[in-house]
């Protein structure tokens, strides 16, 4: 019988002390996907109770090379916190092996009951960043190890809010210190980042989670991630959407 | 140029147009030209042969912008090769099987220009008064080189990889479009094989153009109104097989399509 809370407090304790551990999966032959996500919702509740409130969740694996990849066929969900906005500057001395990513955010407006509804939910649309940071050696994992990790989340930031629009096929780029690392199209997201959205809001939905007004939906990643290093200025921009920085 | 040196040239054009003669790939032709000066000369030859045919030269192309094929072959700058009318084929076209060897697919900003480019520098200020307006193009690029085993040397002496270019039919003025960060989406059959934005050729499509500007004022072919140029790939490319259909996506720009035909029964087959 796998330990949910034991495993939950495993990773918990390598986020909070920088340290890579080994792949839950190896020891752990219980550990499915449902089993997984358990283990993620046992390791939020453990930050919940030292006062971290929910923020709204990321997708992940939302591009067809990454699902294809990892051999699965749907996208997989974390959950992000209060804590793990990042203003204007970003201390990653603490993370293991952090990554950075440009993605496109949906500002919920209000509570989404129903997930059917969740399109006419939505008040903005911001360009963001993830910063990834897995607790496993090597960032190395199995589909249930990275859902068991919250599927990486470390931290995420959000630029201006916008109206609600089309951003099927926003350019994108992803700088570092003033120099282009990435270049991308949102239409990396499922081909349509709206798409990301109703799978979270179906995910949620389906794990008793509502959407409430003020939560964000990262809906993933416009290219892939890259290594963020420390003293670095890092700048996400997408086409009629403004920039979002932040320095480490 | 040498007497031996011009030999090399030839012999690397007639083996290309073996190539395209007989619809087989052939060896590279790196053993016979190094520099890109001698790989040009053998494009040149190409070209005068076909305006010797009566082919109508109505572009050109830009290679090689994105710096991961830069860097895949050891370059650090583009490269470019002749567009003729005969290559061109309009939206939602059909293109027969074997019409381009061993074909690959890419989505491009194209320009089309009202003005000569007869500088020898040119400004920015002067590409963007010579263009008349942009298009969204697929680039149906190709090798006569077998496996696409190319160096820069292969694929420049090969006209740079060319084969045919779709374009699509709502012009767009630069005023009205952003180049740098237009989002743009390949699908083959459907299926997303390729993202990317108007960055990723060459920090900017205008500048590749900037840059082929300059380049063909040197080698003597200059730029001239009504001229169309494919500045380069906004993402990666995608194989393509027959019966394919191909759409790639410019945000701000419009779409265009091409389909490749089936192969057809070859003769062997039916007896």
């Amino acid at each position: 019988m796998t330990d949910v809370r034991a495993l939950a407090a495993h990773l918990d304790g390598a986020r909070r002390d920088g340290r890579a551990v080994g792949m839950l999966s190896a020891s752990e032959a219980g550990l499915d996907v449902p089993v997984a996500y358990d283990v993620q919702r046992a390791g939020i509740e453990l930050r919940r109770k030292r006062g971290e409130r929910f923020a709204g969740v990321k997708m992940g694996f939302t591009s067809r090379a990454k699902m294809v990849q990892m051999g699965v066929d749907d996208v997989i969900w974390g959950q992000l916190t209060d804590r793990m906005l990042v203003e204007s500057a970003a201390d990653v001395s603490g993370l293991i092996h952090p990554r950075v990513e440009p993605e496109i955010v949906f500002l919920i407006g209000r509570d989404v009951t129903r997930a059917a509804d969740v399109d006419t939910a939505v008040a903005g649309i911001a360009v963001g960043y993830e910063i990834l940071d897995s607790r496993y050696d090597g960032f190395k994992f199995t589909l249930p190890d990275v859902i068991a990790d919250n599927a990486s989340a470390s931290g995420f930031g959000v630029g201006a809010w916008h109206s609600p629009r089309d951003v099927a096929n926003v350019g994108m780029l992803l700088e570092i210190d003033g120099r282009v690392v990435q270049t991308g199209s949102s239409a990396a997201i499922l081909g349509d980042p709206v798409r990301a959205l109703r799978a979270a809001a179906r995910l949620a939905t389906d794990a008793g989670i509502v959407l409430r007004a003020g939560d964000v939906v990262l809906a993933g990643a416009a290219t892939a991630a890259v290594p963020l290093p420390k003293d670095a200025h890092v700048r996400v921009t997408g086409a009629g959407l403004g920039s979002v920085e932040v320095t480490t | 140029m040498t007497e031996t040196a011009t030999t090399a040239v030839e012999q690397a054009a007639d083996r290309i147009l073996a190539a395209y003669a007989s619809g087989t790939p052939c060896a590279p032709v790196r053993d016979l030209v190094a520099t890109p000066d001698e790989a040009y000369a053998v494009q040149e030859r190409l070209t005068t042969t076909w305006l010797g045919e009566g082919r109508r030269l109505a572009g050109r192309k830009i290679g090689l912008t994105s710096q991961a094929v830069q860097r895949q072959l050891g370059v650090d700058t583009p490269d470019f090769g002749m567009l003729f009318a005969d290559m061109a084929v309009p939206d939602g076209a059909e293109i027969p099987a074997g019409a381009v060897m061993q074909a690959r697919a890419e989505a491009e900003v194209a320009l089309v220009l009202e003005h000569d480019l007869t500088h020898e520098r040119h400004t920015v200020a002067d590409l963007i008064r010579a263009t008349a307006f942009a298009l969204p193009a697929i680039e149906i690029v190709g090798s006569r080189i077998r496996d696409w085993d190319i160096t820069l040397a292969d694929t420049v002496a090969d006209n740079a990889s060319c084969g045919m270019y779709a374009l699509g039919n709502r012009p767009v003025r630069l005023a009205d479009v952003d180049l740098r960060l237009c989002g743009m989406v390949l699908e083959r059959r459907g299926e997303q094989v390729s993202t990317g934005t108007g960055t990723a050729c060459f920090g900017h499509p205008l500048n590749a153009a900037l840059w082929l500007a300059d380049m063909l004022v040197r080698v003597g072919r200059p730029l001239r109104a009504g001229d169309t140029v494919l500045t380069g790939a906004l993402g990666p490319m995608t194989a393509v097989a027959p019966g394919d259909v191909v759409e790639a996506r410019i945000d701000g720009l419009g779409d265009v399509r091409v389909a490749f035909g089936q192969e057809s029964a070859k003769e062997e087959d039916a007896s």
